[in-house]
């Protein structure tokens, strides 16, 4: 399959608009490599012969399923295991034994925002499995939530192949939490138990998902334009309860704004839930994409119309 | 070599993949040795115990589960962080190499990045 001239100027200019009106997220200028390399992959898995045909399709008759597979396959990031360990850390040392105190007899709930392919949702349940019994008494229940992708829907099934399983990962949690399924590994049903994935555009207002404890959304801030991230701040804000906290990369801070958090981290990257916060109302993001609207009823974005009259 | 490297010795009965593991290590900054089978390896370790050790299972000679379980009980042969690196992905067999006293475990085929990772996951970079 040749795709030398899948992408073109005008076809990638529109590629950009596409992902920043869907997801907030400026594409680099000189990542055009990179895009052939995981739209080709994507084309094959969506049955198209070329890339060239996909692209076609894309811009030609604007299907926002596909323009939805598009931006994730964009957007799919490297993910591992106990990735940034010191989020880690302090989620075991200092967020779950202070929420125990509150939360004892109650259900736990953790939020990973952007799970890509779930590496983070499982091992944010093996560290609450390890916990339980010096915690007892507080379920914890996890949800992992990301664009609809093929990633995430890897995500759901628990499957990881034998590379992935070996980043991160110790070789006892290995041998204590996935079952080897062929040459692939699966997570066992007891920490599945504790876990489910939705589907979610992350610049819909995610009201419908409840209240959570904790909210985790690491090493993703700098991937969306000011605006995007502002909005993503002001719902994760509004879906962290009174006592809870944002867990930000170890090396992520808030720059201009708190967004309703205690202005000084209790640990690399960890913010406190103010006890009586205000947050403003989430801004407009470039382009004019309602991000309110459900993903499953995406209004077609002007950026596929557009692409195509610019190719 | 720095003097003030780490050291590690890989230990298999293949040349190739002996070679490929010292130019990752290389690149983490280790110094290694090596040897082709547990016989070797032990008598290495007991010129000089290194700090870690890439170890095989499947080996003329001596087997990598005989080594490690001579080695824990040479003088100083507890000191060793010792990985296991093997084709063995059964779960049995992976047990039975952590409850003698190996500290992480490797199943081939594996990158540099995966070895890293584990050498990450022991404190050793």
């Amino acid at each position: 399959m040749s795709n030398q001239l899948s992408l073109t100027p005008s076809y990638y200019e529109a590629l950009k608009r596409l992902t920043l009106e869907l997801a907030g997220v400026e594409l680099g200028a000189d990542h055009t490599f990179l895009v052939e390399t995981r739209l080709s992959a994507l084309a094959r898995k969506e049955g198209f012969d070329t890339l060239s045909q996909m692209i076609e399709e894309l811009f030609s008759r604007g299907q926002t399923r596909l323009a939805v597979q598009v931006v994730s396959s964009l957007l799919q990031r490297a993910s591992r295991f106990f990735d940034d360990r010191k989020g880690y850390e302090t989620l075991g040392d200092i967020l779950l034994p202070k929420l125990h105190k509150l939360y004892s007899g109650s259900t736990l709930r953790i939020l990973s925002y952007g799970c890509s392919s779930g590496q983070e949702v499982y091992s944010t349940a093996i560290l609450a499995d390890k916990f339980s019994h010096a915690l007892p008494n507080m379920p914890i229940e996890i949800t992992g939530v990301d664009f609809p992708s093929w990633a995430l829907e890897r995500a759901k099934t628990g499957r990881f192949t034998h590379f992935e399983v070996q980043r991160g990962l110790p070789i006892r949690h290995l041998i204590e939490y996935f079952d080897r399924d062929g040459e692939d590994w699966v997570v066992k049903n007891k920490l599945q138990e504790r876990i489910h994935f939705e589907d979610h555009n992350l610049l819909s207002n995610p009201s419908s998902l409840g209240k959570f404890q904790i909210v985790m959304f690491r090493g993703n801030m700098k991937h969306y334009s000011d605006p995007a991230a502002a909005r993503i701040m002001n719902y994760l804000s509004g879906m962290i309860s009174a006592d809870g906290y944002l867990l930000l990369g170890s090396n992520e801070k808030f720059e201009k704004r708190s967004y309703g958090f205690k202005i000084s981290p209790i640990a690399p990257g960890c913010y406190q839930k103010e006890a009586q916060s205000k947050v403003g109302a989430p801004p407009k993001i470039a382009g004019g994409t309602e991000p309110d609207t459900p993903t499953a009823e995406l209004s077609l974005p002007q950026a596929i119309r557009r692409g195509h009259n610019a190719a | 070599m720095n003097a003030t490297a780490k050291t590690c010795l890989i230990v298999d009965d293949s040349k190739m993949i002996r070679r490929v593991a010292s130019r990752i290590l290389k690149d983490l900054s280790f110094a290694s040795t090596e040897a082709k089978d547990g016989r070797d390896a032990l008598d290495a370790c007991r010129g000089a115990m290194p700090d870690a050790i890439l170890l095989d299972w499947n080996m003329p000679v001596m087997d990598g589960l005989s080594f490690l379980k001579a080695l824990r009980k040479e003088p100083g042969g507890d000191a060793p962080v010792v990985l296991f690196c093997t084709a063995e992905r059964d779960v049995i067999k992976i047990a039975e190499a952590m409850d003698a006293g190996a500290d992480e475990y490797v199943m081939k085929p594996f990158d540099s990045d995966i070895i890293e990772s584990k050498f990450f996951e022991v404190g050793l970079v």
